[in-house]
């Protein structure tokens, strides 16, 4: 079935203070007695703490509170494996671990007690090469962390952080039958979610009871993180969002605001915490990974692929966050979203003594995609069919089976690529020698959750949506007013929402995998159907009707086909505070993923199997210097199965923001390395992101397949999916243009132009 | 050393009590309450900090406060008139071109600016006057709409 929703015009609920400057961000608050925070970083990769000696700092004017992990609990923490403390303690293992914090009542205070902490380190080998690291010669990030918890039954097997692999069929025997076998091997670099707004915590404790104001995608998450490490009770730990600046991932998780509430129990004030952009480039726990990956496919010279084989290692960096389903997200991305019937890939998450890495917009996927992608293209050459053609072959479509054995519901993969090569005008362009069009696809589950909201109409008949669901900026908690409106038969302005604030809204797993109108938007659909039984209730008793013949609609209830027994919804909002209140409460259970065939330390959660799996079709026109190398991306047609589209103005703003995060991430965006494991690049002249003169055109064609079992109304995730196929597609141009893939991301003009070279392509 | 002087901020006269060595965009926010302004790099990198200095952008990070008497100061807080929204407001929220919105405040300031000097910009001149403005949300094709959309607004104006 396809469906299509009426295009609305929508402008969101936050935009007025958002545009007049009066909308408040964590780093707008200031409280009455408030004082500044700063850490101490380690400053080195990897190292032991010899001595750690604070009592200078602590004689400082105005520095009213300094911390160690000896002032606090001393547990371990972590999402798929206990492997930190909220400050080092012993050694260090990434530059922008944490040693101590300090709270003064200045910055230039605070800064003059951090300052006068002596810190002394005796620096050990940093171990920086993911793949030497999962060697058995490699000496250990983590000595002992044999005895840490795991939460998820990791292996703790040297430094290997957790492990996934795909199997199906017999990929040896298969490979060996097959009339093409090409080897890739692909090295992308890490690189950074970076948000334009810095992070910022505030805390202030009130008795026994904290409330923390913090720039975080994951309230609820902050908010046990802080129980944890500071042992408290979730009920006297309030977490509230103020606006959010920004996250792509790099504010999930757990970050500081144990380290800023421990400081204000401490000094016995509010504390504030202001990143400097420094800092947010080095200290987070959510970079993007840098991956290695090998790749062989055979192929028949029919066109079709029959085997094939991987190898991904995974850089996890110091601590594990909540990477450890990486391994999993990217083999099943080095598969693909193809028809291959034997397969073996096996991925590693491995640490090293770079900066953690963490879910930042779609995990593994843009790096996975475009290495698969890359070979995709070296597949097709190999048997001399055009690359658009090979995939329409053998990319999976309705009722076919992928590779870990889910068969896929009505999808539309096929109407993508037909979609956004047809606009792009591929293979029907006459284009210069320097430019061409690529394409790849990609592919993204969408993740379910619990999620809760309540929603309740007021004597006035206007109505208020109080939800656990954060907005990071993408609409999807501003949509959440469409449902409630559609499910009432009301105006979207009728409602406002109450949101971010973990002690008003019920639990949600916060601004992260694209997953709050997926599942928050059950949850208030559900909760404004409470409400819709009650007015049909009390107008079917006012009208002598039965209420399944009451029809709710442009602000009355009415009984079906006879407007004149009809009274408006406002009216029998305010006949409630004499009978019942007008209150709904919902929840959306996760959806059961079956229970498919592959192993994983990590267990399945969930992601084996996807639940709405969404694909995309991205053709990007690029033009090369070959010269100098430098690539340009000229036009993007993306094309996109998110099913059922809500908000058309939000969901485009996603397919945009994503491709042009994409294009940086394809041309530009790549965390550089020392020989000691410290970011070269850490700040935003030395790491480019795109900026607005280098914008082509990006033209978004959604693919609208009704999804059962997904979101509400047939609607899947879509904010992380635009994020997957840019890079890919443009390193197929680039590889047109030039002669071969190029085999690093981000693929700087210095690469490409050493590609050129090495292919002869180069003008003399 | 603090410093006594006035600023001249949306037509308004602020007393100032502040060090010498402040910024603008810090004495704005933490002196004046003008918290609109955003604060992103503090290295004139991102734009987030963007308010004109008669009538020109300047990132305010880096700018001293002390140096700005005697200039005429507009920042977001001002964009309005009475209780009107510039037509750069609400094309941008029409326009789909507000996501977080912390990049908002300077991006506006810099369009603003752009159609002051220029006010039927091409989508070229549009593209360069907003590239000191870093946005990692839209993809910035959707302010482009906006602002294009503001100056036929403006140009219809009597």
């Amino acid at each position: 079935m396809r469906h299509s929703e009426p295009m609305r015009r929508f402008v969101r609920a936050d935009g007025p203070e958002k545009v007049t400057g009066s909308g408040r961000y964590t780093a707008d608050l200031t409280l009455t007695g408030q004082l500044i925070a700063k850490f101490r970083y380690a400053e080195v990769s990897h190292g032991r703490i010899t001595k750690l000696d604070v009592s200078a700092a602590r004689e400082v004017a105005g520095v009213l509170a300094v911390l160690t992990q000896d002032d606090v609990p001393d547990l371990r923490y972590g999402d798929a494996v206990a492997d930190r403390t909220l400050f080092a303690r012993d050694v260090v293992r990434f530059e922008g671990e944490v040693i101590a914090a300090v709270a003064a009542t200045s910055a230039q205070a605070a800064q003059a007690g951090i300052d006068a902490i002596i810190v002394e380190i005796d620096e050990l080998p940093a171990i920086t090469d993911v793949e030497e690291a999962l060697t058995e010669q490699s000496p250990l990030v983590h000595e002992g962390w044999a005895d840490y918890e795991s939460g998820w039954g990791c292996e703790r097997n040297r430094n290997v952080a957790s492990f996934s692999s795909i199997s199906k069929g017999d990929a040896a025997a298969a490979m060996n039958t097959a009339d093409h076998v090409v080897s890739s091997r692909f090295v992308a670099d890490g690189s950074h979610a970076l948000p334009i707004e810095p992070r910022s915590v505030v805390a202030q404790w009130e008795g026994n009871k904290v409330t923390i104001w913090t720039s975080t995608q994951v309230p609820f998450k902050a908010r046990d993180g802080v129980c944890e490490t500071l042992g408290l009770p979730s009920n006297r730990v309030r977490v509230i969002v103020p606006h959010l600046g920004g996250g792509f991932g790099g504010k999930c998780g757990f970050h500081f605001e144990a380290h800023i509430a421990a400081l204000s129990r401490a000094a016995r004030r509010p504390v504030k915490l202001v990143f400097s952009r420094e800092e947010e480039f080095l200290a987070p726990d959510r970079r993007r990974e840098g991956i290695v990956f090998e790749v062989t496919s055979g192929v028949m010279d029919n066109g079709d692929i029959v085997a094939r084989t991987g190898k991904v290692v995974v850089d996890n960096g110091a601590y594990t966050a909540d990477a450890g389903f990486f391994p999993q997200m990217a083999s099943m991305h080095l598969a693909g979203p193809y028809k291959v019937a034997n397969v073996h890939i096996d991925a590693h998450l491995v640490y090293t003594n770079h900066q953690p890495s963490g879910s930042v917009r779609a995990p593994t996927a843009p790096q996975a995609c475009w290495a698969l992608e890359s070979h995709t293209d070296e597949l097709a050459a190999a048997i001399g069919m055009d690359p658009v053609d090979f995939r329409l072959r053998n990319c999976v479509d309705t009722g076919d089976e992928g590779v870990v054995g889910q068969t896929y519901d009505e999808i539309g993969l096929i109407e993508c690529i037909e979609a956004a090569t047809g606009a792009a005008g591929y293979g029907r362009t006459e284009l210069a020698a320097d430019e061409a069009i690529g394409v790849a696809v990609g592919w993204w589950p969408s993740f379910p959750g619990a999620s809760g909201a309540y929603v309740k109409l007021e004597a006035d008949g206007s109505g208020e949506i109080i939800t656990g669901a954060q907005e990071c900026g993408t609409g999807s908690v501003m949509t959440l007013r469409q449902l409630a409106a559609d499910e009432l038969g009301m105006d979207p302005e009728d409602f406002q929402i109450v949101y971010q604030d973990t002690a008003a809204g019920p639990y949600d797993a916060g601004a992260t995998g694209s997953q709050t109108l997926l599942n928050n938007g059950r949850a208030v659909q559900n909760a404004s159907r409470q409400i819709a039984g009650q007015l049909r209730q009390m107008a079917a008793d006012r009208f002598e009707a039965s209420p399944d013949d009451i029809v709710l609609g442009d602000g009355v209830a009415m009984v079906v086909g006879t407007p004149d027994r009809s009274v408006p919804i406002a009216e029998l909002a305010r006949s409630s505070m004499n009978t019942e209140l007008l209150l709904g409460h919902g929840s959306s259970a996760p959806v059961d993923t079956p229970v498919l065939r592959n192993s994983t330390c990590v267990g399945d959660m969930g992601l084996s199997a996807w639940i709405g799996p969404q694909f995309s079709c991205h053709a990007v026109r690029v033009k090369v210097d070959r010269d100098t190398g430098v690539a340009r991306v000229v036009s993007v047609h993306a094309a996109h199965d998110s099913g059922t589209i809500i908000n058309p103005i939000a969901a485009r703003g996603q397919i945009e923001g994503g491709v042009v995060m994409g294009i940086g991430q394809a041309l530009s965006e790549g965390t550089q390395y020392d020989e000691r494991g410290a970011q070269r690049n850490a700040a935003l002249l030395e790491y480019k992101l795109q900026t607005a003169a280098d914008i082509p055109p990006i033209h978004t064609k959604f693919v609208e397949v009704f999804t059962n079992d997904a979101g509400p109304n047939g609607a899947k995730g879509v904010a992380e999916a635009p994020n997957v196929a840019t890079a890919a597609a443009i390193a197929n141009a680039i590889s047109k243009v030039v002669g071969a893939p190029v085999r690093q991301l981000p693929m700087t003009a210095e690469r490409v132009w050493e590609h050129s070279v090495g292919n002869g392509e180069v003008a003399s | 050393m603090s410093e006594i002087y006035e600023l001249r901020v949306n037509g308004v006269d602020y007393p100032v009590t502040a060090d010498a060595n402040r910024n603008l965009s810090g004495v704005l926010r933490d002196e004046l309450g003008l918290t609109g302004t955003k604060e992103g790099c503090d290295d004139c990198e991102c734009g987030a900090c963007m308010v004109l200095l008669d009538g020109q952008p300047i990132n305010s990070c880096s700018y001293l406060a002390a140096q700005a008497q005697g200039r005429e100061i507009s920042t977001v807080e001002g964009l309005m008139d009475r209780d009107e929204m510039h037509p750069l407001q609400t094309n941008i929220l029409e326009c789909g071109g507000v996501q977080c919105g912390f990049c908002t405040p300077g991006m506006l300031m810099s369009a603003h600016a752009l159609l002051e000097r220029t006010p039927e910009p091409s989508l070229e001149e549009i593209k360069v006057g907003l590239s000191g403005n870093l946005c990692r949300c839209t993809g910035y094709g959707t302010i482009f709409e906006a602002v294009a959309a503001a100056s036929k607004v403006e140009k219809v104006e009597p």
